[in-house]
């Protein structure tokens, strides 16, 4: 079995949110050693050598992300983005409340990475405890001469400012989060210009997922080349994968991309007896379903894209031959009409008139013309958004529809002669 | 500049030219909601789809700049499929009540989607139920199922009047326009939404249900109702002025918007207290009479004064057009009256001479200094030139004891200065002239009270040498030696700083003339009123604070008996068997006259002021003068609200 | 007796020193808008009017943005909401693994529906989506506690603690009585809400910008009070009277007739 612990070693074995008993293991070694003998370049090296790509679901190289911001500005802003809300996903609340000090290590290292003085972090509004957690962990750190003025007497000085969220999906998209924290409605900019050169503030601004900055610990710590070994050619490393849904033993595994589908489903205990997979979401929310035929593809960004699908953010929920594909075609695309920001015309209204024929197809009482109106607007609106959202509405509803086009005809309303 | 290639038309723009303009060059259009020149993209709509070759997917016309080389598709089965989409997704939702839809007819959600929508519909579900027929404030009615959510009333709250009043509440599909619970939608610039909507989401109060915009005949002219002269759009129908409307490609004056006074105070043209009649006091109330008795009159009373000249004396030409008030002043300088002044309220000074600026030199001032009464009441389109200016990284100072000395240390260090001035108290502005002197590019604006004080003053409409200004020939009626006192659409009863004064002087005064469009406080007190025309009933030119000169077109019939100020003027010298300049020697004298800069302005003695008070600091009104004040029925009747009275001087 | 502007008042008082930390942590006091309306809704139990205003000069924002960024985000509650707040995951997760049950029990149980207050007040009940816990389904939060693998058992148990007071989880504060729903009816939201039918239904005369202009005013009332005719000009109430003329022209100069 390939499950590997990098950032969930520990975790259920000791409390990693105990400050020493994290420095006991080896924690922040890697942010002394950065600001004792690296320059801020060494890091951005070792983390573009490792290939290291976004893992909150854009799968960008964050070694390349990182690159982009301009050299003449001084003033830059890292920003981790733990709003994690993308249905199936829940790595990054247990690295949040399981290993704090991991999660902000990471920060500090990618802060530094960038040159940037003032870091954040933006936590989910629902994840109190996580805050809390998070906050005492700040404290701690802050005691230990970690964040603040002149970081370990090196010179180097890094604020960090722990933002909490409130209750919407759009402030994880990396400009909706930058006009949340501005204290705005988290709508996304319009792009150009992009983060890194005018983001918070209009500052040059890198916004990473807290996983993705979670692993730079390791990676400066084993070198880039151990992170870069495992994997396929293009999807390097090791990913964490929420598995959910029809499996016997739901949870996040940590295992090297390229991991085929199969084993991921063992991994989480296999389906329940007696059961077929019908399909799996393997991207979260935002993913079109794969189906049985793709069991022995790769889990990689490559593999699922070619299946017509994609990675996201490691959600993976596996569906077996007892679902409602209209239900939770209908459950999917309102979760989407329900966090639209409005801002734009294909997501605010596609998603809700989605949504509403949806829910009648839910009741019994589709109609023909609504099959056809289903395939024709899931089949445009996508690639019409000013963001990634209006992007994901239809994805999952349009690859059922397809696969599974019974379901949705035996709900279409009979009407009495 | 770029080269690319739109639609097989080789275009060559400016580089950053965004795709939405540069494909106007080729006279072809990219449909937008959210896009508006002077607000710039959002791309919020997604309408304004095009199909650039190399990009998978449609680009948004509106934020993506052109670029060397690139080759733009505006219509195709691509982009005409995803617009399609998107104004089918649009109309999802929309009330379809454009029956009686004050913007049907000039919908851009009508005509896009008449351009490019699909013509059936797959919507079998019920729209969904938003606030209707909302009363957003004194101006402004929602209706918020037809809104498309475009922003473009949110962002010109934000952007341009930096007032953010209007906002988004709730996300995705409820998303909905609205101001803070329990607040009126109010400041001096709400009526641009009406026209900056898309759709018929904001309408005017007063054109709510009034008219189809196909049976409007539109006039453009300049507005008369301050010293800005944004040109305007008036729009009539059956021989009513139903609304005005901005002119959106004057970039010049008005930069595309109207103030709420220019668009709102029009009603008065079309009151049932207009008078209509010449009207003559006799035996303490008034008579109508005819005209040609009441030229016959008139010259009677100034023929008998004729031995005396220094006994008659003439107060106004602020709301005169340029031709009216050039006539004015060379039919009494023919009959020898030298007592003439434009002035009959606090302001002092409508030209600032050499140090006249242009309004790209206002909104590109590195500081702004604001003395006397604030330009967003006397001016409102010029102040929102100011907060232009502001956004783009001016430093503005409404001067008071405290920030005098901030204020005067910017200015010595900016680049260019701008100050503004309401005209008023002359010490003050020569005072500040003085200041920033030194300063080589100091450019002056004098926002004052009446809408062609420019046009006056430059028409020669002034005091000269020991000639009696008008506080002096007020005294001078007072203690008797008046006999005949001729006002050109002024209230000074209303407006002058000692409104006893100018009851005593009216009383004392034998024969008292007073062309108005009502019954004001001062035409109450005359001998003779002749009904006159309003601007919206007469062509000619005004100068505008900047020095512009500026075409007014008639777009209204005055009501029969009412003639122009220069047809009175005409009828008096008929009267008086004098000879007036022919139509093209006063064309000439008035180009001429807009095209003068005088060196001497600020210090020049025909500004000085005859009576000793200083400008009291008390509550008045400014631009009560036109006299249109009591008089707009069709949003009401007009009572200042005493906390908007404007302090005047210092 | 002291009323609720007082207390208010004297809370904004109490929290000012906490506002000002927070607006020190950032770059631009407005990124501060959030955590201070987080700390508002801790101490009042939900986000007060009061507490919007107070919030908007504290960060020199306009009202109408501060009502504008909080109407954005779900976990603010501009309404009063019960002592519990129950948010029980809707996710895709939940879903297929059996939230439909759990959640039916939850709005029988409670006798409330989606986005419902209980008429005691105690419970206030939201269907929420994904909330990051997929493999303990269904889950749910109270007053944003995290609790999993929900069954009937634990949901009696659960309640019959709040009803009894002896819940794990503290309690909201309550500062007003909730009402059914603390979702803001759409009506509710529009500025004067009131509706107009135009130019002659408006009850609050005031002037069009306050331009300051008595000619430029727009005083509505008068269209209200006073039934005048659009048009027609009459000048009736004026003599007609030409013979006065005549006593001062004289014979000679009286041309017109």
């Amino acid at each position: 079995m390939p499950v590997t612990k990098v950032l969930t070693a520990g975790i259920g074995e000791c409390d990693l949110r105990d400050i020493a008993v994290y420095r006991q293991r080896g924690g922040y070694v890697q942010l002394h050693r950065a600001l004792t003998t690296m320059k801020s370049t060494d890091v951005l090296d070792a983390a573009e050598k490792s290939g290291l790509r976004g893992r909150g679901g854009a799968g960008f190289p964050t070694g390349k992300k990182w690159s982009f911001l301009p050299g003449q500005i001084p003033t830059r802003y890292l920003v981790c983005n733990c709003d994690e809300a993308e249905p199936g996903t829940f790595k990054d609340h247990m690295l949040l409340e399981e290993t704090p000090h991991l999660v902000l290590e990471g920060i500090l290292l990618g802060a530094y990475g960038i040159g940037s003085h003032h870091a954040f972090i933006y936590i989910r509004g629902e994840f109190k405890r996580g805050y809390e957690i998070f906050m005492k962990a700040v404290a701690d750190a802050r005691a230990a001469g970690f964040i603040g003025k002149n970081v370990l007497g090196t010179g180097y000085d890094l604020e960090l400012t722990v933002h909490r969220g409130a209750g919407a999906y759009i402030c994880g998209e990396e400009t909706g989060l930058l006009n949340s924290l501005e204290g705005k409605r988290g709508e996304p900019r319009l792009k150009p210009p992009f983060p890194a050169i005018a983001g918070l503030y209009g500052m040059p601004t890198v916004v990473n997922n807290v996983e993705t900055l979670a692993y730079l610990v390791p990676i400066l710590a084993n070198g880039p080349e151990w992170f870069s070994a495992v994997g396929t050619e293009r999807s390097k490393g090791y990913k964490i994968i929420s598995i959910s849904g029809h499996v016997q033993k739901p949870g996040n595994y940590e295992v090297p991309l390229g991991t085929p589908v199969r084993e991921l489903i063992e991994i989480a205990g296999g389906l329940f007896p007696g059961r077929t997979l019908a399909a799996i979401q393997p991207g979260g929310g935002s993913s079109a379903c794969i189906f049985p035929e793709n069991l022995d593809d790769p889990y990689d960004y490559e593999s699922l894209a070619k299946a017509g699908s994609m990675l996201g953010s490691g959600a993976f929920l596996v569906l077996d031959d007892r679902t409602d594909f209209v239900q939770a075609a209908y459950n999917m695309v309102r979760f989407f009409a329900h966090e639209s920001c409005g801002q734009c015309t294909p997501c605010r209204e596609g998603g809700h008139w989605l949504e509403t024929v949806l829910h009648r197809f839910v009741q019994g009482r589709g109609l023909h013309s609504d099959l056809e109106m289903l395939h024709r607007v899931s089949g445009t609106i996508t690639g019409l958004n000013l963001c990634a959202l209006g992007d994901s509405i239809e994805p999952f509803l349009k690859s059922v529809l397809k696969r599974f086009p019974e379901q949705f005809e035996a709900r279409i309303q009979t009407v009495a002669v | 500049m770029v080269n690319l290639t739109i639609d097989g038309v080789p275009v060559s723009v400016p580089k950053g030219t965004l795709l939405v303009e540069a494909v106007k060059k080729i006279q072809q259009e990219i449909p937008v909601y959210c896009y508006h020149p002077k607000l710039g993209p959002a791309g919020l709509c997604r309408v304004c789809l095009v199909d650039i070759e190399g990009m998978p997917k449609l680009q948004i016309g509106c934020n993506t700049p052109v670029a060397e080389g690139m080759v733009v598709r505006t219509r195709g089965e691509k982009v005409d499929t995803g617009r399609a989409m998107v104004l089918e997704l649009l109309l999802v939702n929309h009330p379809l009540d454009c029956p009686i839809c004050d913007k049907g007819g000039e919908c851009d959600l009508q005509d896009y989607a008449m351009a490019y929508a699909r013509g059936t519909s797959d919507v079998a579900d019920a729209k969904t139920s938003k606030p209707k027929g909302v009363d957003l404030g004194p101006t402004i009615v929602l209706d918020e199922e037809r809104c498309v959510v475009c922003q473009r009333c949110v962002r010109f709250d934000e952007l341009i009047v930096g007032d953010q009043q209007l906002v988004l509440k709730d996300r995705g599909h409820k998303d909905m326009i609205a101001t803070a619970t329990g607040e009126p939608y109010r400041h001096h610039f709400t009526g641009n939404v009406t026209e900056l909507c898309p759709v018929g989401a904001l309408t005017s109060k007063t054109y709510r249900f009034k008219s189809r915009p196909w049976d409007l005949t539109r006039t453009q002219t300049s507005c008369t109702q301050c010293s800005v002269g944004c040109r305007m759009n008036a729009d009539v129908r059956g021989g009513t002025l139903l609304r005005t409307m901005s002119v959106e490609s004057d970039d010049a004056i008005s930069d595309g918007w109207l103030c709420d006074r220019g668009r709102y105070n029009i009603g008065y043209v079309d009151s049932p207290e207009r008078i209509t009649q010449p009207l003559y006091r006799k035996d303490g109330s008034f008579v109508q009479i005819s005209w040609d008795d009441a030229f016959a009159l008139w010259a009677k009373a100034l023929h008998d004064a004729k031995s005396a000249p220094e006994s008659v004396g003439v107060i106004g030409g602020g709301r005169l057009l340029n031709e009216e008030a050039y006539l004015l002043g060379t039919l009494m300088r023919a009959i020898g009256v030298r007592n003439i002044d434009w002035r009959a309220g606090v302001q002092r000074q409508a030209t600032p001479g050499r140090f006249s600026g242009t309004l790209e030199q206002l909104e590109s001032a590195n500081v702004i200094l604001v003395i006397g009464a604030s330009p967003a009441e006397t001016a409102p389109v010029l102040d929102l030139r100011i907060r232009k200016a502001v956004r783009h990284g001016g430093r503005r100072f409404d001067i008071d004891a405290q920030n005098e000395t901030a204020a005067l240390m910017a200015a010595r260090d900016a680049r260019s200065v701008a100050l503004v001035w309401d005209g008023s108290d002359v010490a003050l502005g020569a005072r500040f002239h003085e200041l920033l002197s030194g300063h080589a590019s100091l450019s002056t604006f004098i926002a004052g009270e009446q809408g062609n004080a420019r046009g006056a003053e430059a028409l020669g409409l002034l005091p000269r040498d020991t000639s009696l200004d008008t506080a002096a020939m007020l005294d001078a009626a007072r203690a008797g030696t008046m006999r005949v006192l001729n006002l050109f659409g002024v209230n000074p009863a209303l407006n002058f700083s000692d409104p006893a004064l100018v009851a005593e002087a009216m009383r004392a005064t034998p024969f008292s003339v007073v062309t108005e469009l009502f019954m004001t406080e001062t035409a109450k007190q005359a001998t003779l009123v002749l009904p006159v025309r309003s601007a919206f009933e007469k062509s000619g030119t005004i100068i505008n604070a900047t020095g512009e000169l500026l075409p007014v077109e008639a777009a209204l019939e005055a009501p029969v008996g009412v003639l122009s100020d220069l047809e009175v003027l005409i009828g008096l010298a008929q009267a008086l068997d004098i000879a007036l300049p022919t139509e093209e020697e006063v064309r000439r004298t008035v180009i001429a006259a807009a095209a003068q800069r005088s060196d001497d302005a600020f210090g020049d003695a025909r500004y000085v002021w005859s009576q000793k008070q200083a400008v009291q600091a008390q509550r008045r009104h400014l631009f009560a003068g036109g006299g249109t004040s009591a008089h707009d029925v069709r949003i009401a009747a007009l009572r200042p609200a005493d906390s908007l009275a404007i302090p005047v001087g210092v | 007796m002291s009323t609720r502007a007082e207390h208010f008042e004297a809370l904004a008082a109490r929290l000012k020193p906490a506002c000002e930390a927070l607006i020190a942590q950032y770059e631009e006091p407005r990124s501060a808008l959030l955590p201070i309306m987080h700390l508002f809704q801790e101490n009042e139990g939900f986000v007060s009017p009061e507490a919007m205003r107070c919030a908007a000069s504290m960060l020199g924002v306009s009202p109408a943005v501060v009502e504008s960024t909080v109407s954005f985000y779900t976990l603010f509650f501009r309404r009063p909401v019960g002592k519990y707040v129950l948010q029980v995951c809707r996710g895709l997760s939940c879903t297929v693994s059996g939230a439909e049950e759990i959640m039916k029990y939850f709005r029988e149980k409670l006798g409330i529906g989606h986005l419902q207050t209980s008429d005691d007040g105690l419970f206030s009940y939201e269907e929420v989506e994904c909330l990051a816990a997929c493999d303990k389904p269904t889950c749910m939060q109270v007053n944003l506690e995290f609790f999993y693998s929900l069954t009937p058992a634990m949901i009696d148990e659960m309640i019959a603690a709040m009803r009894a007071g002896t819940f794990a989880v503290a309690p909201m504060a309550q500062t007003e009585q909730p009402g059914k729903t603390w979702s803001v009816k759409q009506d509710g939201e529009v500025s004067m809400g009131r509706k107009s039918l135009g130019a002659t239904d408006v009850s609050h005369p005031n002037n069009a910008g306050g331009l300051g202009d008595a000619s430029g005013l727009i005083m509505l009332d008068r269209f209200v009070n006073n039934e005048i005719a659009m048009r027609g000009r009459s000048n009736e109430r004026l003599v007609q009277d030409a013979s006065s003329v005549a006593d001062v022209l004289g014979d000679h100069e009286h041309a017109g007739h």
